[in-house]
């Protein structure tokens, strides 16, 4: 289901609900909660929006979303991914009082006041993707799981450098990270169990100052060229779509110095897993991919089903699955993230 | 006739200071040196810093700079500004892309692709630019809230264009981007030359005069009879014309168009930051081209240089903006001292 | 002084009217004016001075009536019009372009080009412009040490000086001063009258527009008031002395 961008969906979505409570005011004795008896409206709010990862969230939402005859109103700023752009998102759809309020928050802790007062209207709250620090104010949490996300790219990284072999105590190898930002807790989670797994399996690899790369592929490209040229770089671990992106070209263009650096990354974009496919030069060795479809699905299935006064688990984590080249094509494909 | 004796005895300022003062007090001179400076300080911390490589990576991510410095530059000393470069850039080459990509599939030569791309682009940034010029002589908004819409609209279309990812694979560009002699490569050969030139024109000619005289008093120059809205028209159209060759280099670098070049992470104020340093007058009237290209080479030698030599990427962002703050106070030190009244 | 009534007029107004959106500010307004004469503009704050200044140099484009140049109508749309059929103007707010050297200034809009292609590409000639601009100052009795120094450096009495010298040193036909003794002492002011007396001795034609009255009385042939956007008088300056115009300014004498 690709027709239509997804401008004109929320803004049909916005508009149905804004005639919703319009027609309600009019007709004046049907409450709001009466109304919602019929039909829920579920808030649903990302950062970076127009990031396929969250694109393909929504795919699996909608679907369900029609399943369920639930109202969805999907907003969150497009490129930027920072509370400053979030927060006043948040407060707009929660003026509209829907009857739960789905978040991937931006930040662990800046939005906990506004989840907070939702809360005390009544507004079931739930986690996406990254979690708030304040747990107890969400309802239920869907995520992939960040820490066996980063063990598993430790993994692959030592594997494809070969580090029994290359990297020695006398000469160790240095790896690159590189994240969008430091502060949401996906991000934060996959970095710590990378780098404990490191410290306990890979003593040998030393690890260089994060870069941040702010969603930005030309940041990213910017900052690995610099840690190319710095140190004798063996390994990259591109902790998103875009440091991956920014990665594989650093090294594309580094020529030589790049011949021997491996690149893990995490998540199934298109352009990750054209140039895993292409090989050569600069190309992922492995990938990473969370299942954002299926977070979306389940999280939308569970604020239902909380909704209906059922009970739903309060952590839910799903496996991450670690594509290679040697993955057939059609698994690729399945779990490649969409455009919606 | 005595109206002369009163200019004659006007304290000379500039003719008694010695020349050696006036060349320490440059305020060129001044950044050449601080540039110098920072090169030996990240170099003394990690002397792998002078290799060609890495100064190979500083001239390049100097030119994804100064093409958008210089036309901010342009801009500014106008007396107006343009908070669109960054988003001009992202859409051009996001819509660039796409349009190549079949070439590129085809396996037609790179150097046409690139160069049909280039043209691509500066046609994106030219109605971009021609867009911000319309809104500001025709609707009479200002620069600031003309250039926003402009961003807005821009920023937009890259992503509804791109949903979000990158457009376009074109390995092809990569490799092409990191050839060339030692540390200059064609890219940053070609970008050289073009900022060159613009600080040739900015200079040198008429064209250059009328954008000071405009910034330095509009009335004056329309009562000289420059045309001003006709030049004003042009400058933006210009400064969307390099916006978009710099939404094209960047293309170049990553081998595909991303929505998100120069619009999250505001290019656009990096490079009016390069301005802003090199000593221009955000007001208008003031402004050297070597003060800009100075300014967006000491930023880019220092973000650069902190990850160079492993700087938690927090501080970074707190740098770049104390140096901005010292710049602009050096600037209101420099022209306090030099107005008689 | 005489008036050669068989002459052409370098500078006639006919029935021009202007507006400012709904403001009224120039109506009817003609007069005619001779090569060789001072002739005074007069007229209390907003009686339309700076209006019909703006209007003769073609900053602003009035609604209707003819400005004719040498017996010839011209319409212009710019000062690049009035400038080229050799009318220089001096405006009361700000000519000069601050940041700009002061030659640079005098040549602002009429740029010498290098010779050859440099020239045809738009590359100035810099250094033959500093000194014509140094040469043509002096000409006109201004003598700058240095016209490298950007005119921001120079005090308001300075900056006057330029701007008369430049309009001076360009003029053809007519010279418009718009209350060019601003900012300048009673010695300097004195220079400024010297001055206007000398342009007509050369054949020009003089608008000067002062608050100052004696020095209205001092130098014109002829004073015209503006009141309310009309022309209340236009008549010889001996025919006024200084409580008569006052009065005719205001109004009281009607």
């Amino acid at each position: 289901m690709k027709s239509r961008p997804w401008r004109l969906m929320q803004g049909a979505a916005l508009a149905s609900t804004l005639m919703a409570t319009s027609l309600i005011f009019v007709g004046g004795t049907a409450s709001v909660a009466a109304a919602s008896k019929t039909k829920y409206t579920i808030a649903f709010v990302v950062g970076a929006e127009a990031d396929p990862f969250f694109q393909s969230m929504y795919v699996g939402a909608h679907a369900e979303a029609v399943k369920l005859h639930v109202n969805l109103i999907w907003q969150g700023d497009p490129v930027d991914y920072s509370p400053a752009t979030q927060i006043p998102v948040v407060q707009q759809l929660l003026a509209l009082k829907p009857n739960a309020l789905i978040i991937a928050p931006t930040d662990t802790k800046a939005l906990n006041p506004y989840i907070k007062s939702a809360v005390k209207s009544h507004i079931k709250v739930f986690n996406v993707d990254s979690g708030s620090s304040y747990q107890k104010n969400i309802t239920s949490w869907v995520t992939g799981n960040n820490t066996q996300g980063g063990k598993a790219a430790a993994d692959a990284l030592a594997s494809a450098m070969n580090y029994s072999s290359k990297c020695t105590s006398a000469q160790k190898c240095d790896v690159a990270i590189g994240v969008s930002s430091l502060t949401t807790s996906t991000d934060a989670a996959r970095v710590a169990a990378f780098k404990a797994e490191v410290k306990a399996k890979y003593p040998n690899m030393t690890l260089l100052n994060d870069v941040v790369s702010q969603s930005q592929p030309s940041v990213a490209q910017s900052a690995f060229a610099q840690d190319i040229s710095a140190h004798s770089l063996a390994g990259i671990f591109a902790v998103d779509g875009t440091d991956a992106e920014g990665a594989t070209a650093a090294v594309k263009a580094s020529g030589a110095a790049g011949a021997k650096i491996k690149i893990v990354g995490y998540d199934a974009y298109a352009s990750n897993i054209a140039s895993m496919v292409a090989g050569g030069l600069g190309s992922l060795s492995a990938i990473i991919s969370q299942q954002p479809t299926l977070e979306g699905k389940l999280i939308i299935k569970y604020a239902v089903e909380a909704l209906n006064h059922k009970k739903v688990p309060h952590l839910h984590t799903l496996p991450n699955i670690t594509l290679t080249p040697k993955t057939p094509a059609s698994i690729l494909s399945k779990y490649q993230y969409v455009a919606s | 006739m005595s109206i002369s004796t009163d200019l004659a005895a006007t304290p000379e300022h500039n003719e008694s200071r010695t020349l050696v003062r006036r060349i320490l007090t440059n305020q060129q001179f001044v950044l050449f040196i601080v540039l110098v400076a920072l090169v030996i300080f990240f170099g003394s911390r990690n002397a792998l810093f002078f290799h060609v490589g890495e100064f190979s990576n500083l001239f390049t991510d100097f030119s994804g700079l100064v093409l958008i410095s210089l036309a901010e530059t342009y801009v500014i000393t106008a007396g107006g500004i343009d908070l669109a470069v960054g988003s001009t850039a992202a859409v051009s080459g996001v819509v660039a892309a796409g349009w190549i990509q079949p070439l590129v599939s085809h396996h037609v030569n790179q150097g046409l692709v690139l160069l049909a791309g280039t043209l691509a682009c500066a046609l994106i940034g030219a109605v971009a630019g021609g867009f911000s010029a319309l809104l500001i002589t025709a609707f009479d908004l200002v620069p600031f809230v003309a250039t926003l819409v402009t961003y807005s609209v821009g920023a937009g279309l890259a992503l509804v264009i791109s949903h979000g990812a990158p457009v376009g694979y074109n390995p092809g560009a990569i490799y092409w981007s990191a050839s060339g002699f030692g540390m200059i490569t064609w890219l940053v050969a070609i970008v050289l030359v073009v900022a060159v030139l613009l600080g040739l024109v900015l200079h040198l000619t008429a064209y250059g005069r009328y954008n000071f005289a405009i910034g330095s008093n509009e009335f004056a120059a329309r009562a000289a009879g420059i045309n001003v809205r006709r030049h004003l028209v042009s400058v933006y159209v210009l400064a969307g014309v390099l916006a978009g060759l710099t939404g094209m280099f960047f293309y170049i670098r990553s081998g595909s168009g991303a929505a998100t070049t120069g619009v999250t992470n505001s290019a656009n104020l990096v490079a009016i930051a390069a301005v802003v340093i090199g000593g221009a007058s955000l007001i208008g009237g003031v402004g050297r081209w070597a003060g800009t290209m100075l300014g967006a080479a000491i930023l880019t030698v220092v973000s650069d240089g902190l990850i160079f030599i492993n700087v938690p990427p927090t501080w970074i962002q707190v740098v770049v903006g104390a140096l901005i703050a010292v710049a602009a106070l050096l600037q209101t030190f420099r022209r306090r001292s030099r107005r008689l009244t | 002084m005489t008036q050669a009534p068989e002459r052409t007029p370098v500078l006639e107004l006919r029935n021009i009217n202007l507006h400012y959106g709904s403001i009224e500010a120039l109506h009817d307004v003609s007069f005619t004016a001779y090569a060789g004469e001072v002739i005074g503009l007069v007229g209390d704050n907003g009686a339309g001075k700076s209006s019909l200044i703006k209007t003769i140099s073609g900053v602003n484009v009035p609604d209707s009536g003819e400005i004719i140049v040498d017996g010839v109508p011209r319409h212009w749309r710019s000062p690049h019009d009035s400038m080229e059929a050799g009318i220089e103007t001096l405006y009361q707010d700000s000519g000069l372009a601050p940041d700009l050297t002061i030659g640079a200034n005098v040549f602002l809009g009429r740029e010498t080009r290098r010779k050859g292609l440099l020239g045809r590409l738009g590359v100035i000639d810099q250094k033959s412009m500093e000194r014509e601009a140094l040469e043509q100052l002096v000409r006109v009795g201004i003598t700058i040490p240095n016209t490298r120094r950007t005119v921001s450096e120079l005090s308001g009495g300075q900056r006057q000086a330029v701007a008369i010298g430049r309009a001076i040193a360009w003029a053809k036909h007519v010279i418009i001063l718009d209350e060019p003794t601003n900012h300048l002492g009673a010695r300097q002011a004195a220079e400024v009258l010297k001055v206007i007396k000398s342009a007509r001795e050369h054949g020009l034609c003089v608008l000067f527009i002062s608050h100052t009255l004696p020095h209205v009385l001092e130098v014109t042939d002829r004073i015209i008031v503006l009141r309310l956007g009309q022309v209340a008088r236009d008549a010889p300056t001996s025919e006024f002395t200084v409580e008569s115009l006052l009065g005719t300014i205001t109004g009281l004498n009607e």
